[in-house]
């Protein structure tokens, strides 16, 4: 018998995953941008922010992998389950819109890692649709994620770059514990989609199916809690890295227009070779999401739906299921094709993703908070109110964001 | 619970094999099944939408608004086919109260009339067997026994049947789902085109209670139709139901029938199944699986969870288990079972008979008897077809006479699925018998072990499952 320490750890590595994962998919090519663009426009100013994002974002993931270990049912089902039809439905359609905006955030980020290679998207982009489709369609995506997700561990170097581009540590520190906001649109806008990025609905429905697929028991739930905080934080922590590294390399030049300029960020570690280094881990980030995302819409849909059964992978038992999957590929390619700075088509689709967060949030929290489903695992008075304070905040500042743009529409601002 | 005879096993009214997926089979079936509710006189007219009813007022004798319905209760205990509506639970003002189905009048398309204009409001009590069919059945998944499909009820509908308001159908279209989205004035209208006979739905008990969620691991009620399914039907329905209706239906099972399932399933849905559930309970349903079977689901299971598992084996199965663990899963070894029968060359076939005959539970696996000699090595290999025609010429014969000409066909432990293959192909024969090094026997691969490891199989899409 080995000694009980040991035999936990065990126990744990059988538990981990989904959160770790969960955290690497969410710094995809929507992350990397808008962290860098954070960086480039306003330095160290939007550490604050992500400390907040950072609680809420824990929050979230926690409450999550507590709802999925204690029911074992995923997001959608559940909310089919405990909320009226016409609020599923919402809720349903709410996150396909997100992620079709997310396709067009990793077709953007192919696009843009190709053509730091000097390969036109009009080339890059159908070829990459079409790899995608058949890779997942004919089962051999299994071994295609594992290259892709080796890929992103390139934005591994974004910490090292952080510490070699020696930053203005007391800059750093001071923006991290004090507020240092800017009231501007442009950070309103910024902030919204470092939200929406972070946050992103998908992440939480992908969290919530991966735990259900491991089979984790509730007594398990306490290795489940680490993993999904443990994830939570790294990516936190690489997002920060990464303001903190294009801060100190470009930061004041204003908002990111070019992968170039983004790729500066990593100089410090990489130098010439920092553009092929932002290149390969952009292209491994966006193929690995521009595969699970589409997924993970077809399976919250066919959950909802209540046709399980059509989670299979022949086009004949399941039209409905694999026309959303084929749908989302096409649009995200077809929108990238449209002529247009790239960049900026990226950060626009996480300010889409950061207006759509609150709605997966505020079902969560309800959830989470229900005695009738949860009994004694339900939130407590604490993180009810925490989880409702981060909840209303998020959602305030997307709020407010939607109503400057409606006004705006009309002139009043 | 009733467990099916061998008798009545072979005459599963099924009108197409068990794992095809075809859709079409679906849309016909439920055509024959909408006939049937809609053959009773009257009962097209009478059903009503629960969806459509929920919110509606409730009535007194003088026909005032005394509240607005909240939830139908219903009774799924006492084996009833259909079950009868208990009472309902109204929203009077702020405060939720409980009528009896005594008081129930009429239940309308969009209204509820109760007998009395004299009402005692009784405070809400779920009594055991009873459900909340808005809140516990209506959106959540049920097993179509018939169609055999896990479904999501968009609809239920109820009826007078034999004097009482009863549950009599679920309804799964997605026009039903449209038309709770729409306008609230298409609620009611009954759109019963694929609706499916209650008396062919496995409900679950779920008000599981969260704080203890084995004491709900029980179906108050079992579907014979259960029974009647193909290990493969099980197997898909399994696959698509969550955790606690999955532990439901397999509680409702037999040991074996819930074993046989399992072999069927798919790996990553057996490995999630095996994980979700209690050690002890995976430990159970493990051991009455096939020992091949059993060891390709171990396989999958992280080493930790595994180690866990295989200490509440009992001993000696474990022990079969663990050695069978020991070889690699793409050869001989590792596709073998061990459900090996053998026979001492001097032994009389009548011996034998019995022998085979005490080992019928594994009858997939019965293809042939391996005999060896007094030191425990294989002499040869005897068909059952062989063993049959010598009883009933001789049931003396000894096994020794049955012996044929040529060597008898053996493959070692570690040899690769390809060459199983081939020498299967060469011998034509429907079995083989593993021998080890020392010339015992180890195990028998049969031909469609060799098939299960050669043929690629393509599941279901799955949430990538990196690190684990």
């Amino acid at each position: 018998m080995k000694p009980l320490a040991s035999r936990r750890w065990l126990v744990y590595l059988a538990a981990a995953g989904p959160g770790l994962i969960a955290a690497a998919a969410g710094n995809d090519a929507g992350g990397i941008v808008t962290y860098s663009s954070a960086g480039a426009q306003f330095v160290y100013r939007t550490l604050f922010l992500m400390v907040l994002i950072a609680i809420a974002y824990v929050i979230v993931q926690e409450m999550v992998a507590r709802l999925s270990v204690h029911t074992g049912k995923g997001l959608a089902a559940l909310i089919r389950e405990e909320f009226d039809l016409r609020l599923t439905a919402f809720a349903i359609i709410a996150f396909a819109i997100a992620n079709v905006g997310l396709m067009v955030t990793e077709f953007g980020g192919i696009a843009t890692s190709f053509e730091l290679f000097h390969v036109s998207r009009y080339i890059s982009v159908p070829i990459a649709a079409v790899a995608i489709w058949s890779l997942v369609l004919f089962g051999s995506y299994r071994y295609a994620e594992r290259v892709f997700l080796l890929m992103t561990v390139v934005f591994i170097a974004y910490p090292i770059a952080a510490v070699l581009s020696h930053p203005d540590w007391k800059a750093v520190a001071a923006n991290t514990v004090w507020p240092h906001f800017v009231a501007s649109r442009s950070f309103l806008l910024l902030s919204v989609a470092l939200i929406g990025t972070t946050i992103t609905p998908y992440i939480q429905l992908y969290e919530a199916g991966a735990v259900v697929d491991k089979g984790v028991k509730p007594s398990e739930y306490h290795f489940q809690r680490v993993d999904a905080i443990v994830g939570a934080v790294l990516a936190i922590f690489v997002a920060m890295a990464i303001i903190v590294a294009t801060g100190a390399t470009i930061g004041g030049t204003g908002p990111l227009t070019s992968a170039t300029t983004a790729a500066k960020g990593l100089e410090p570690v990489a130098g010439a070779a920092a553009s092929t280094l932002f290149g390969v881990g952009l292209l491994g980030a966006s193929a690995l999401a521009a595969a699970v995302v589409p997924l993970s819409t077809s399976y919250a849909v066919a959950e909802a739906l209540g046709v399980e059964r059509s989670v299979s992978s022949s086009f004949r038992q399941a039209p409905v299921f694999l026309g959303i999957f084929t749908f989302q590929i096409l649009v995200g390619a077809a929108v990238v094709l449209v002529p247009g700075n790239l960049i900026t088509l990226i950060l626009n689709t996480q300010v889409l993703e950061g207006v759509i967060t609150p709605v997966t949030l505020i079902l969560i929290l309800v959830l989470a908070n229900r005695r009738s489903l949860l009994g004694s695992a339900a939130n407590g008075r604490l993180s009810r109110t925490l989880g409702g304070v981060c909840i209303v905040a998020v959602a305030a500042v997307a709020a407010v964001y939607v109503l400057l743009t409606v006004f705006g529409w009309f002139g009043l601002s | 619970m009733t467990t099916p005879t061998p008798a009545d096993a072979p005459n599963r009214p099924r009108l197409l094999p068990g794992r095809n997926r075809n859709p079409d089979r679906l849309p016909h079936q439920r055509r024959r099944r909408t006939r049937r509710i809609l053959a009773q006189e009257g009962v097209f007219d009478a059903i009503v939408s629960l969806a459509g009813l929920l919110g509606r007022p409730v009535r007194n004798q003088r026909g005032q608004e005394i509240g607005r319905l909240e939830d139908v209760v219903a009774r799924w205990a006492d084996g009833q086919v259909y079950p009868p509506v208990s009472g309902l639970v109204i929203r009077v003002g702020r405060r939720v109260a409980f009528v009896p189905a005594s008081a129930i009048d009429r239940v309308g398309h969009a209204e509820v009339s109760l007998r009395s204009s004299r009402l005692d409001l009784r405070d809400v009590e779920r009594r055991t067997g009873e459900v909340l069919l808005a809140r516990d059945v209506l959106d959540h998944q049920l097993v179509d026994v018939e169609g055999v499909q896990v479904i999501r009820a968009a609809d239920l509908y109820l009826a007078e049947v034999l004097g009482r308001i009863r549950l009599v159908g679920a309804d799964v279209s997605s026009a039903t789902l449209l038309r709770r989205l729409g306008p609230r004035r298409w609620r009611p209208r009954p759109t019963p085109d694929r609706v499916i006979d209650w008396a062919a739905i496995q409900p679950f008990n779920e008000p599981v209670d969260p704080e203890n969620p084995a004491a709900g691991v029980r179906l108050n009620t079992t579907n014979e139709g259960l029974h009647r399914l193909r290990p493969g039907e099980l197997a898909d329905l399994l696959e698509d139901l969550r955790r606690d209706e999955r532990r439901e239906l397999l509680a409702a099972l037999s040991p074996d029938e819930a074993a046989d399932a399992l072999e069927e399933m798919q790996p990553e849905d057996l490995e999630q199944l095996l994980r979700e559930s209690d050690p002890v309970e995976a430990a159970r349903l493990l051991a009455a699986m096939e020992p091949d079977e059993a060891v390709d689901a171990l396989r999958d299971l992280p080493l930790a969870v595994r180690a866990e598992v295989l200490r509440h084996i009992p001993p000696r199965t474990a022990l079969g288990l663990r050695e069978l663990l020991g070889y690699d899963e793409d050869e001989a070894g590792g596709i073998m079972t061990t459900a090996l029968v053998t026979a001492k060359s001097g032994e009389k076939v009548k011996k034998v008979t019995d022998r085979l005959s005490d080992a019928s539970g594994h009858d997939v696996d019965l293809d042939a008897v391996a005999v060896v000699d007094a030191t425990g090595c294989l002499v040869g290999d005897v068909t059952v077809l062989d063993i049959l025609l010598a009883l009933r010429a001789d049931s003396d014969t000894r096994m020794s006479a049955l012996l044929g000409e040529e060597d008898v066909v053996t493959v070692s432990p570690h040899a690769s699925a390809n060459e199983v293959a081939a020498r299967l192909i060469e011998t034509r024969r429907h079995s083989m018998v593993v021998v080890g090094e020392d010339g015992r026997p180890l195990g028998r691969i049969l031909a469609d072990d060799v098939l299960d490891a050669l043929v690629p199989t393509k599941g279901r899409f799955h949430f990538p499952r990196l690190l684990s």
